[in-house]
């Protein structure tokens, strides 16, 4: 009987030290990695990595964040990415453009703050949409009424196809460049810096 | 799309091998052979490649996003995050690979970043609407999260000047390992518990809606 009692004692207080550091419950459901991945541009270009090496010479103006559809295959625009119809620009969470200072898009003032970026894609022409919903999924709640500005640029055909849908922005002589890149098509948004 | 899923890891975790957590170098060697001036007839490519440390968003309300697009959301959210999500692969993660009480930046790459849509409170300390940095000062038993107004920085190299809050937490064992740093939000009556796991080891920070 003592024995038993001093083999009871023991695993009491054996199974209460291994209580105190480990957790017995089942874990909670945690998310896979996504299939496109989020990722995020600043502009000035590598904003985040001048800054902590104290070399960020001008304020920082942009950044976007996006996710990255991978083309896997797929002929994408004309089918994947419908032509004629808005496209949420990535996939999942639809795209976000954030100016820290106000810029101008297409002649047109934009405040800074935060927008929904869309692009309306067509074979020979897309056309960016900036829109005042944040925080929304796909381009399923997409309205129309809250467009900030829209402006249609030229598409460029590229010989080296880019397999990941990417977001770039590149520095031009009146201001920055959002670079649109994916399979054969690559179309820049001009943002006028003051 | 199981075996597809599994297939996409192994093709991670391959092609990562040499280069989880990337440095500043390798950022600064993004596309610079971009044409800026007119369409040229040879356009390449510059598209950088998908992270290895792939960066991700959660949202409080969960999964906010599509509850607006249900309209069964509020005008804002309260809270949202962005992370990069690390890789295990094959090796111990605390007090190995990171070190126990020195900064550890939640991730990897940009420094995680939480925005409030309206004021919170954490641990008694009212916590004003607006944006953060957030990163870990680990050891064994308990993290110190740290809330930082260096925003818009890389993780490395937090300026210990710009710290706002300091909230410890317990940090637990966990009889299962997980693969890829994970934060995610859980709700409790009062608001939500901003959970983060990797490996072997999770902690909550309890965030509660003034």
């Amino acid at each position: 009987m003592k024995k038993t009692l001093i083999v009871l004692f023991f695993l009491a207080a054996t199974h209460g030290l291994y209580a105190q550091t480990m957790i017995s419950t089942p874990p909670v459901k945690l998310p896979a990695l996504d299939k496109s991945p989020m990722d995020m541009a600043y502009f000035p270009v590598n904003y985040p990595v001048l800054k902590i090496q104290e070399k960020a010479t001008s304020p920082l103006v942009a950044r976007v964040i996006y996710s990255r559809p991978q083309k896997a295959g797929r002929p994408v625009f004309g089918d994947l990415v419908e032509y004629g119809k808005v496209w949420r620009l990535g996939a999942n969470e639809a795209t976000e453009i954030e100016f820290f200072k106000d810029v101008i898009v297409a002649n047109k003032k934009v405040p800074k703050g935060k927008y929904t970026l869309y692009a309306l894609v067509n074979p020979e022409t897309w056309t960016f949409i900036l829109n005042k919903e944040t925080d929304v999924w796909g381009a399923f709640k997409y309205d129309e009424k809250k467009d900030v500005v829209r402006t249609t640029v030229p598409v460029q055909k590229m010989t080296e196809p880019a397999e990941a849908f990417s977001l770039m922005f590149e520095k031009i002589s009146s201001g920055a460049a959002l670079t649109v890149a994916w399979d054969d098509v690559k179309v820049s948004l001009p943002v006028l810096v003051k | 799309m199981k075996y597809f899923f599994t297939f996409l890891c192994v093709a991670f975790l391959l092609g990562g091998c040499s280069q989880n957590d990337k440095k500043p170098a390798a950022v600064t060697s993004l596309p610079t052979n971009v044409s800026t001036s007119a369409p040229r007839p040879n356009l390449k490519s510059a598209a950088p490649a998908p992270d290895v440390s792939p960066m991700d968003v959660i949202y409080f309300p969960v999964d906010y996003p599509l509850l607006k697009m249900s309209k069964k959301a509020e005008e804002l959210p309260v809270a949202r995050v962005f992370y990069s999500r690390p890789h295990k692969q094959g090796r111990k993660i605390f007090g190995t690979l990171i070190p126990f009480n020195e900064p550890w930046r939640l991730g990897a790459n940009e420094a995680t970043e939480i925005e409030f849509f309206k004021p919170v409170t954490i641990q008694n300390k009212p916590v004003a609407a607006g944006r953060y940095i957030l990163y870990c000062i680990p050891e064994e038993a308990q993290w110190t999260i740290v809330f930082n107004t260096n925003i818009y920085s890389w993780g490395l190299k937090p300026d210990a000047t710009k710290d706002v809050y300091h909230f410890v937490i317990p940090a637990k064992k966990h009889s299962v390992s997980y693969e890829y740093f994970t934060m995610l939000f859980q709700n409790t009556p009062g608001g939500a518990n901003l959970t983060m796991w990797w490996d072997d080891v999770t902690a909550s920070l309890p965030i509660t809606i003034q």
